[in-house]
């Protein structure tokens, strides 16, 4: 009876006969979520400390990247820019050809030139013996 | 970027140089290639160049001392000018002398002023000259005016002082360049695409004409050969003379000719384009090319020497190229100069290789007659080819020799100052002076030298040549010039003979060639026109054989005195030969025993050979080795040759031998009038008539009246219908005058004529003509002159030709009846 009336005034006694304000299987309930809270929140912590790793290496990965993008932009200008050397340098080495070209005619036409002389003289050699 | 570079004129023998820059970068040297180029007979040339990139900061001028490599900041420029161009006061109008405040240079910048500033860096003076940028100045060659061109199309002439003197012109577009004239009375200007030369006379109409199809950016007038170098935004140089016509033009460069420059000169001229750099012929082609990585050259500027060129290129460098690999040939000798202070001499027959080292540059070379000639910036030395070890040495005091010209027993140096004749002993044997001789602009085919006479066509009066004997210094003869009734471009002195027979060659702007004698006694000077069209030529080293390129033919003249001797063997003795196969345009550089050296157009040296005989019969009448000369002709028979010699003999007055070569050549009657000589027993009478059968009537009237011969003298004249003057001769010797009235009678009855002649009408009344008396007298004189007791016969004729029946010392006169 005594346990009814208490109840009613909003105490009981819990197995240990200690004096509680909640009923003892609210208790227990609460207890229990309280278990289960935490479990959860160490998860918790847990999953964030894994994804802040997670997110590290991400974003290392994501800087290699950009640094490998950087770098594949600059060697493709490069190759651009040394097509376009070679280029200059062709027209560069073409011009000296053509400048040796012009001296290679300059001096053919020389050599020529002095075989025929050469050949003129042998001749005229050859008519001076036979002459005497 | 460096815009602009001059080299100092006016420091004495020092190699510095400046340059502004307005962008900084470090300052390191380099050395880049070597470039090829060559050269005349003289295949020159290598050039090598040395890189300096030039560390400055904004808005300075440098000055280098190329020969330590010092760098001295001269002037610091306030932050707004920006530099544009640069001009050294020119040396030549100091005087060489040291007048103080002339060492200074012209800047001009983009703010439209242009400042004088001293050689310390002080600036005298900021001038406001144009609207906008200042883009050139140049001052004249006498230092007396100074031109500015600018964005604002004008052109102005200053005043050395800077005081504006006057404003030339006003264009629609900027002018770029600008360049004085040899005389510094003209200037040429661009205009766009037009090249204009304008007087500085006011109302002098200017010449004006299309010169490239991009607009022109530089252009260049060099005093010494006259030429006009311009290069454009078309790509293309161009060389011009100074009417306008187009001498050369380049094929199309890959990027515009940015600066353009002829050597002091003007043997040769530099193009800077972009990354290119070029080293051409006065002619045109091309010695070399050099890719140099400096961006645009922007201005070219020679040393005053010739050998070293400074560029100012747009990535701020300044680049310095050396003149290299200048091959000189003569004879089996073969010198190159490989290093700016070593000539190798190569002697082709033994392959031996003389390596000659210089304490300076080398400057000039010059190889014939068998002596190396070499001329640094400070010292002349001598080599004879027998010997390269040990060369006579002598101080130069001036640096910059422009010529060396050789002759067999000495040779000729100009420098800035003056002309100068030294023996191969390295004595000064004369300095040939003449009022207003301009050293400076003598180039090779204005002067010349044989072992007696040196010959300076005047700058002033180009129609006047002076002559000087070498020996001494002074004016030939009366002092008197030669004066040439057209202007003379070339002059050229043959090299062999007797100094009394010196001849001048002379091509005059119509290229007509003319021979003259150098030396005159008391006559006039006979001038004879050999040829037209003539391009170039060239007189023998060891004979008096000229050769000379006219009109697409190759034409020597075996024996040119002949000329002189009897004209209607000259086109006997001419040898000719169709040029096609030295292309267009080509030049006689060289003509040395029977091998002649010419230059194509477009650079290739092509030489080609003359039969050997006519040097070998020159040398056998030089030695007057008469019977060995008939000998050789009668081997090689050639007609050529027999009229050489029957000219020759003419000339020496060897009349057996003329007889036997006029005989040969078919002139009948040129053997007979020697015959008749022959039988003259008076050696004056014979003279005389040699100098009648040269054609020279006054010289053989001279002969006879210098002898006493008057009554040949005068019978001269009457067998040349020259009666006027007969009668003169005999009334003022008194003798003969009814002679000579007899024959005039004679002439006019056989003509149906009457006396008309006052003076003979006159003589007459008093005179009876009696044949038989006045053949009585004639014998008498022929009986006088067989008694004369300087009489010497003719001597003994070694045969050939039949002997007509002389009657001993019978006038051979062919008396009129």
């Amino acid at each position: 009876m005594a346990d009814e009336a208490l109840s009613r005034a909003g105490l009981h006694f819990d197995e240990l006969n200690k004096i509680r304000v909640l009923e003892p299987e609210v208790q227990s309930q609460t207890s229990e979520l309280k278990e289960e809270c935490k479990d959860f929140v160490d998860k918790i912590g847990d999953f964030q400390k894994i994804v802040g790793t997670f997110i590290e290496v991400v974003d290392n990965v994501s800087k290699e990247v950009e640094k490998e993008k950087m770098k594949a932009i600059g060697s493709r200008n490069l190759l651009k820019s040394i097509a376009k050397q070679r280029e200059a340098q062709q027209q560069q080495l073409q011009a000296l050809i053509a400048e040796r070209k012009m001296q290679l005619e300059r001096l053919r036409i020389q050599y020529e030139n002095l075989q025929k002389e050469e050949s003129e003289q042998n001749e005229f050699i050859e008519q001076f013996i036979l002459q005497k | 970027m460096l815009r602009c570079i001059d080299y100092p004129s006016c420091f004495h023998r020092s190699l510095c140089e400046i340059n502004t820059s307005d962008d900084g970068e470090e300052l390191t040297k380099l050395k880049l290639t070597a470039w090829s180029m060559d050269r005349n007979v003289e295949t020159f040339t290598f050039m090598q160049l040395c890189l300096c990139l030039q560390g400055a900061d904004d808005h300075t001028i440098l000055k280098w001392n190329l020969v330590n490599n010092e760098t001295t900041s001269l002037v610091k420029l306030p932050d707004d000018v920006f530099p544009t161009d640069m001009h050294w006061f020119p040396k030549a109008a100091t005087g060489g002398g040291k007048k103080t405040g002339s060492d200074l240079f012209c800047l001009t910048s983009t703010d439209g002023k242009f400042h004088l500033i001293g050689k310390t860096g002080r600036v005298e003076k900021s001038v406001e000259a144009h609207k906008g940028a200042v883009l050139s100045g140049r001052w004249s060659y006498d230092g007396s005016a100074l031109l500015t061109a600018g964005e604002d199309g004008q052109v102005k002439v200053w005043s050395r002082s800077g005081m504006l003197r006057s404003t030339l012109t006003q264009n629609s577009t900027s002018v770029y360049g600008v360049a004085w004239g040899p005389d510094s009375d003209q200037v040429l200007f661009t205009n766009g695409r037009q090249l204009v030369i304008k007087s500085l006379q006011a109302n002098a109409k200017p010449t004006m004409w299309k010169g490239h199809e991009g607009v022109i950016l530089q252009v260049d007038w060099n005093p010494v050969n006259n030429l006009i170098l311009s290069g454009g935004e078309d790509c293309r140089y161009k060389v011009w003379d100074t009417y306008s016509r187009l001498m050369y033009s380049s094929s199309a460069h890959d990027y515009p000719i940015t600066s353009v420059a002829w050597t002091p000169d003007g043997e040769l001229f530099a193009i800077g384009s972009f990354n290119t750099l070029r080293l051409c012929d006065k002619t045109g082609w091309s010695y070399a090319l050099e890719k140099p990585n400096t961006g645009s050259v922007f201005k070219l500027s020679w040393s005053s020497d010739g050998t070293q060129v400074a560029g100012a290129c747009g990535n701020g460098q300044v680049l310095i190229g050396h003149i290299l690999e200048r091959r000189l040939e003569w004879s089996n000798f073969e010198a190159t100069v490989t290093e700016s202070k070593k000539i190798v001499v190569r002697n082709v027959l033994n392959e031996t290789y003389d390596k000659l080292d210089f304490r300076d540059r080398v400057i000039k070379a010059s190889l014939a007659f068998s002596h190396l000639v070499v001329a640094t910036s400070s010292q002349c030395y001598i080599y004879s080819t027998k010997n390269f070890n040990t060369p006579m040495i002598f101080d130069l005091k001036e640096g910059n020799v422009s010529l060396i010209k050789q002759a067999e027993k000495h040779f000729l140096l100009v420098d800035v100052a003056g002309v100068y004749v030294y023996t191969y002993d390295g004595r000064l044997v004369c300095s040939p002076k003449y009022p207003g001789l301009r050293a400076d602009i003598l180039n090779s085919q204005t002067v010349c030298i044989s072992n007696d006479t040196v010959a300076i066509r005047d700058k002033a009066d180009e129609k006047v040549v002076y002559v000087f004997d070498a020996l001494s210094g002074k004016p030939l003869g009366d002092g008197k010039p030669i004066t040439h009734k057209l202007e003379v471009m070339e002059v050229a002195l043959d090299h062999c003979g007797p100094a009394a027979e010196r001849r001048l060659a002379i091509i005059d702007k119509n290229r007509d060639l003319y021979l003259t004698s150098v030396r005159v006694f008391g006559t006039d000077r006979k001038t004879v026109k050999l040829g037209t069209m003539i391009m170039s030529l060239a007189w023998n080293d060891a004979t008096n054989m000229l050769a000379a390129l006219a009109d697409g033919k190759f034409t020597v003249w075996y024996y040119p005195s002949a000329v002189y001797v009897d004209k209607d063997l000259l086109p006997k003795t001419v040898f000719e030969k169709e040029a096609s196969e030295f292309g267009k345009n080509p030049q006689l550089l060289q003509f040395v025993g029977n091998h002649v050296v010419i230059r194509r157009a477009e650079g290739s040296l092509v030489s080609t050979s003359i039969s050997p005989y006519p040097a070998i019969l020159h040398s056998y009448v030089q030695s007057g080795r008469w019977d060995d000369a008939v000998r050789l002709c009668r081997f090689v028979k050639d007609e050529m040759l027999w009229a050489c010699l029957a000219s020759m003999s003419a000339y020496a007055k060897e009349l057996n031998t003329a007889e036997i070569a006029y005989a040969a050549i078919q002139e009948a009657d040129k053997v007979q009038f020697i015959l008749n000589i022959k039988d003259i027993p008076v050696k004056d009478a014979r003279n005389a008539e040699m100098a009648l059968l040269c054609g020279n009537p006054q010289d053989a009237e001279a002969i006879l009246l210098q002898a006493g011969l008057t009554f040949r003298a005068i019978l001269l004249n009457v067998q040349l219908y020259n009666w006027d003057r007969a009668l003169e001769l005999a009334v003022k010797h008194k003798t003969h005058v009814d002679t000579v009235l007899g024959y005039r009678q004679r002439y006019m009855e056989q003509y149906g004529k009457k006396e008309s002649n006052k003076r003979f009408l006159q003589y007459k009344e008093g005179i009876e003509i009696d044949w038989e008396k006045i053949e009585a007298k004639i014998e008498m004189e022929y009986q006088k002159e067989r008694e004369r007791p300087e009489r010497t016969p003719a001597p003994a004729s070694s045969g050939g030709a039949p002997r007509s029946g002389g009657t001993g010392g019978a006038p051979k006169y062919p008396v009129r009846t």
